[in-house]
């Protein structure tokens, strides 16, 4: 029932064997996808980029024709969902956060552990989805730590997960 | 203790306090000491005043706990609930650090964490020290800012940085004595301090100052005899910041109004963050007696207690059983007890399992109070718990009358008394018959307990050591049964 994948890593791609890959999905460089993540390119390809983190369990769903763009230095942690039409740069989706529908998340934006984005709408640039009930609020910094910490992280887990789990090799 | 197999079924035996302050559930005296005994005459006054049955009922709500809220005293030998116990603060802590606060510290710190514990203004979540770049100066300075994790708020848009990590709290401090009022606030408080001491050092009398309107008194008076060291020789107070000019007299209020002169409050109109409020560790006393109940380790992380006196430790535990391990001589598991529904009319078994927590035998004795929603009988009405022992102390089971046949003891052992279905270890469960006679809600059957131990302490106070103290504690237990269709 898995559909023939056509699977395009960029060499320094790092993607568990256990995972779901299914449909049409190019991803870039860096970027790491941990065990039991599932990236199911259903009705329409999905593009990653360059040093995102995709964490376990994670589902990224195309529902839609047009291409789901992930962008660059994102982190995508345990459990969350996305199956908007994309998202930014430097983006976090926290535990269990989701972007549904199909909305796309801008730049710098963070989607608090079990938040969720409306069904429909671009969240601008900068965004700051939290707390229960839900609220959200711009942030004031231009997030100029995020990338040294991120980058530490990618170097860890490159270093760190094919010791104990079975990697795709890039084709 | 609620029943997992009917979720609309509310089973639960709660506990009844009739405590105006304290509660008697024996007839032994109280135990007070000398200076003490005031207070406790007036308390058993007060309890003893009877109310009308209506308040009564009305209050009753109020009155009834499950067992693992109430107190045991066992100097009064008197159940205690939580609203006749006398609280008191055993220790302060800082729920966010856990750093132990010294008392002494408590109230100058106006009951906050001194250290670099705050509250987001934003979501109120702990905010944490974080070390960055800093805006200001240079560029490429570190420093340390209050970060939120949860919505990312940060304390550089409120303008604050700090240059240690450490000390957040003063270093606040020091940012907010920087405003003028605050400054000449202080400047008059030191001027009159030496206004004062200069005042009482002349006074005639040795008193010091008692009132405002001795301290005139002498102040006048001590100019009036003309001493050396009078207050008048004293040079006039000279304003710290302020230009004592009349045109800036409007705009020297408005300074004022505006100065944040409390320091440890964060303003929610300018989204300061808050520090963060300190946790007490309560200790409970028997408020007839003052015998300590409950006294907790002052430590915020050991969450033990040095003393532990609870109902359940002295009382017997009344509960709802879901199922009753099978017999080995009966072979078959008795399962599903209580699961009857209740119906008008109709008879259904509902079993009770009473456990003993002492070292020492019980004797129980359940009786039924009036009720007119549903007629109970006990079976069972008197029978003995035998005391907590270790597990391989027990004999085997002695069963037990089935539940289709209450008269029957078929198990052939003989003696086994009526009623009583299962005896293991410490534990007797007894059944009781309960016709319903009107729909209800909530069925609910006051039940008067009353348990009767012999003390195995040795008694310290009286002289005679040779007959143990028979305990007897009454008191009324109301079991919830749930829904009658």
């Amino acid at each position: 029932m898995a559909r023939k994948c056509r699977l395009h890593l960029a060499p320094q791609a790092l993607v568990c064997k256990n995972t779901i890959l299914e449909g049409d999905i190019r991803i870039g460089n860096g970027t790491v996808v941990h065990i039991d993540a599932s990236i199911i390119a259903k009705n329409g390809p999905i593009i990653i980029g360059t040093n995102n983190i995709i964490s376990d369990r994670v589902k990224i769903v195309n529902n839609h024709t047009t291409p789901l763009v992930i962008g660059d230095n994102n982190q995508i942690e345990t459990d969350a969902v996305i199956e908007g039409r994309g998202i930014g740069h430097k983006n976090v989706v926290q535990v269990r956060g989701k972007v549904v529908g199909t909305s796309t998340l801008g730049n710098n934006c963070v989607v608090g552990v079990m938040c969720e984005t409306d069904p429909s709408e671009n969240v601008p640039d900068n965004t700051i989805l939290f707390g229960n009930p839900q609220s959200r609020r711009t942030r004031s910094d231009n997030n100029a730590e995020y990338l040294e910490v991120h980058n530490k992280h990618l170097q860890y887990v490159h270093e760190m997960l094919p010791r104990y789990n079975a990697i795709i090799g890039a084709e | 203790m609620s029943s997992e197999l009917d979720s609309g079924s509310q089973l639960g035996v709660l506990y009844y306090c009739p405590c105006s302050g304290c509660m008697r559930t024996t007839d032994a005296p109280v135990k007070a000491s000398k200076q003490k005994r005031e207070f406790a005459e007036l308390a058993e006054e007060e309890c003893r005043a009877p109310l009308d049955i209506s308040t009564q009922k009305q209050l009753a709500v109020l009155r009834t706990w499950p067992i693992e809220k109430l107190y045991y005293c066992d100097d009064c030998s008197e159940v205690r609930c939580p609203h006749c116990v006398i609280e008191e603060p055993a220790g302060y802590h800082c729920p966010n650090c856990t750093f132990d606060v010294p008392t002494a510290s408590v109230r100058s710190e106006k009951n906050s964490c001194a250290r670099n514990c705050f509250h987001c203004p934003v979501c109120t979540h702990v905010l944490v020290v974080v070390v960055v770049e800093s805006t200001q100066g240079d560029g490429g300075q570190s420093c340390s800012v209050l970060s939120c994790a949860v919505c990312m708020w940060d304390s550089r848009e409120i303008g604050w940085e700090f240059e240690t990590s450490t000390g957040i709290s003063a270093q606040i401090e020091r940012m907010r004595a920087g405003g003028s009022a605050v400054k000449e606030y202080a400047s008059l408080l030191d001027y009159w301090r030496t206004v004062q001491r200069t005042a009482s050092a002349t006074a005639v009398g040795s008193h010091g100052l008692t009132s405002s309107a001795s301290f005139k008194h002498r102040l006048t008076s001590a100019g009036l005899h003309g001493n050396t060291t009078s207050v008048d020789s004293l040079p006039p107070y000279k304003a710290a910041c302020y230009v004592d000019s009349g045109a800036e007299l409007t705009e020297d209020f408005k300074a004022l109004e505006d100065a944040n002169i409390i320091p440890f409050n964060g303003d929610p109109r300018t989204k300061e963050p808050q520090r963060v409020r300190l946790h007490m560790k309560l200790s409970r006393r028997c408020r007839m007696c003052h015998h300590i109940l409950i006294k907790p380790e002052s430590k915020a992380h050991n969450s033990r207690f040095k003393i532990q006196l609870l109902a359940a430790n002295f009382l017997p535990t009344i509960t709802f059983p879901n199922s009753l391990p099978a017999s080995k001589a009966r072979g078959s598991l008795l399962e599903h007890i209580n699961t009857t529904p209740l119906r008008v009319g109709s008879t259904a078994p509902v079993v009770l399992r009473f456990t003993n927590p002492l070292y020492t035998e019980m004797d129980v004795s359940v009786d039924v109070g009036e009720l007119d929603a549903a007629q109970t009988d006990v079976l069972a009405p008197r029978f003995t718990l035998p005391p907590f022992a270790e597990l391989w102390e027990y004999d085997e089971d002695e069963d037990d009358s089935s539940l289709a046949s209450p008269s029957a003891s078929s198990s052939g052992r003989g003696s086994v008394k009526r009623g009583i279905i299962h005896q293991h270890g410490n534990q007797i469960a007894i059944q009781l018959d309960v016709t319903p006679r009107a729909q209800t809600q909530k069925l609910t059957i006051p039940l008067c307990i009353t348990c009767t131990h012999l003390d195995d302490m040795a008694e310290m106070d009286t002289s005679d050591t040779s007959t143990p103290r028979r305990i007897v504690n009454t008191f009324w237990a109301y079991v919830s049964l749930g829904t009658v269709n």
